[in-house]
């Protein structure tokens, strides 16, 4: 093929350089946890460093969705029926999360390597 | 996919252009979230998701979820036997586990007022007033978390604290044993329950701790309907519940049999006490949020609200009718509902069906 301008040039090598940032993204696992009837779906969840937890209200009620464990603190704040957060943990950890609302809500995250 | 594409050349350029820019737009996005936060923890944007909608339950699905439990559970850590029991019950009633000697658990969590006091709020060393309502301890060994700010995770963990308190009974730890080992018939008592004839501060926690669990509601006309008695209520209680479930908003946080999910809540009250947002100050929903407490007895348990300051059942229907203060930490449930004057006095016909014949309880003969 022939080469065109330079403008053109530069057009594959950012596709390259999203191209690897996706790449990087997809290996990176998903996860779900849902909060229906004040329990959120899992007592333990094991991931690895770089997955995305998803928090999804599928309860009737509001809850507001927080990590006690200092380091790792999060506070998603008061969260309606129908919504969806995604947390990324990014570090090795052991995280203690809990409904601020609901006390029959809580879990652990255990991240490694 | 892509890489095929470049290498047959230019031609598809005009699609290019645009998914280029918003695959940098969102890789700009991220690396803003990312840097904004050095935090080992990253939260995405929220977004909305369609939720199937749920049927609506009929008054049966309704009832079988009130049914009461048919035992009492004990934690593994801490197992009932009925030496444990009566011990508990002797320190619960013992005035010598407070520094003047004339508070016990009992003074303020007496089975006389439904395992309440009957005050505002409660009184502790040197006729002091506290800041709060005393909680009741009917059906405690069913809660999830304890005092109205959830500070207590476990019975254990609750039961020593008013000992020490230097406003509530005042008597340091250290002195609460010299004073139990000094009584020689205690020491028989602990070794019954827990094999050891050293007395430790754990043990008493277990002991006051097995007792208050065995302090349940007796079954109530409420419980009779729920079982199938069609006479057990009047229609305008069965009224009063179906609006207790629906209009009123009310079984969202007094859920399930004990009519409570341990929730907590700011239900718009006009007090200063910021309540569990002493512990979690950055959270908005828990300034001025309390425990939700349980129904069962509740017509005899007034006057009511953390602070003793709504008397009769007619006024806190009325105060939730109203919603309370509306405030960022007010809890979302909490709105006007315009409950008509009938749907008023059909709730607390209601709650006045959840009375039970509470056995009373005779006082332990204390050990000297």
């Amino acid at each position: 093929m022939s080469i065109a301008s330079t403008s053109q040039l530069a057009v594959p090598a950012v596709v390259a350089f999203l191209l690897g940032g996706a790449v990087a993204a997809a290996l990176a696992a998903e996860h779900t946890i849902h909060q229906k009837g004040k329990v959120f779906s899992a007592a333990e969840l094991a991931i690895k460093k770089g997955d995305m937890v998803t928090f999804l209200n599928d309860d009737n009620i509001t809850h507001n969705v927080l990590s006690i464990t200092p380091g790792n603190d999060f506070n998603l704040g008061a969260i309606g029926p129908g919504h969806s957060t995604p947390v990324t943990f990014t570090k090795v950890a052991v995280v203690d999360i809990i409904c601020a609302i609901h006390p029959s809500m809580k879990m652990q995250v255990k991240v490694t390597d | 996919m892509m890489l095929a594409d470049r290498t047959r050349g230019v031609a598809t350029a005009p699609g290019w252009s645009g998914f280029v820019v918003v695959l940098c737009a969102m890789i700009i996005a991220m690396a803003v979230i990312s840097t904004r936060s050095d935090a080992n923890v990253i939260v995405g944007a929220t977004r909305t998701i369609e939720l199937p909608r749920q049927a609506d339950q009929s008054i049966d699905q309704l009832r079988a979820a009130y049914r009461r439990p048919k035992v009492i559970p004990f934690p593994k850590s801490n197992p009932y036997t009925l030496e444990k029991a009566q011990l508990g019950k002797i320190l619960y009633f013992d005035t010598r586990l407070s520094a003047a000697n004339v508070l016990s658990c009992a003074s303020c969590h007496s089975p006389a007022y439904g395992w309440g006091d009957g005050q505002p709020r409660g009184v502790g060393h040197g006729m002091r007033v506290l800041g709060r309502r005393s909680p009741t301890i009917i059906n405690a060994a069913f809660g999830l978390i304890f005092m109205w700010d959830g500070r207590a995770a476990t019975l254990e963990q609750q039961a020593l604290g008013p000992i020490q308190a230097d406003v509530e009974m005042n008597l340091p730890l250290e002195d609460l044993l010299a004073r139990l080992k000094a009584i020689p018939e205690y020491g028989p008592l602990f070794k019954a329950a827990f094999a050891e004839q050293e007395i430790t501060a754990p043990q008493i926690a277990n002991a006051i701790a097995t007792y208050e669990r065995t302090v349940v509601s007796a079954r109530a006309p409420f419980d009779a309907w729920i079982e199938g008695d069609e006479k057990a209520i009047s229609d305008t209680a069965k009224r009063g519940f179906v609006t207790f479930n629906t209009k009123g908003n009310c079984a969202n946080c007094h859920s399930g049999w004990n009519f409570t999910d341990d929730s907590f809540h700011d239900i718009g009250l006009p007090s200063e006490d910021v309540g569990r947002g002493k512990f979690l100050t950055s959270v908005v929903k828990m300034q001025y949020a309390f425990k939700t407490p349980g129904l069962r007895e509740i017509a005899r348990r007034g006057p009511y609200m953390h602070d003793g300051t709504v008397s009769t059942l007619d006024a806190v229907v009325e105060h939730y009718d109203k919603g309370g203060i509306d405030r960022p930490s007010r809890s979302e449930l909490m709105k006007p509902l315009r409950l008509t004057t009938q749907e008023k006095s059909d709730l607390v016909a209601f709650l006045n069906t959840l009375t039970s014949t509470l056995v009373p309880t005779a006082v332990p003969v204390l050990p000297r």
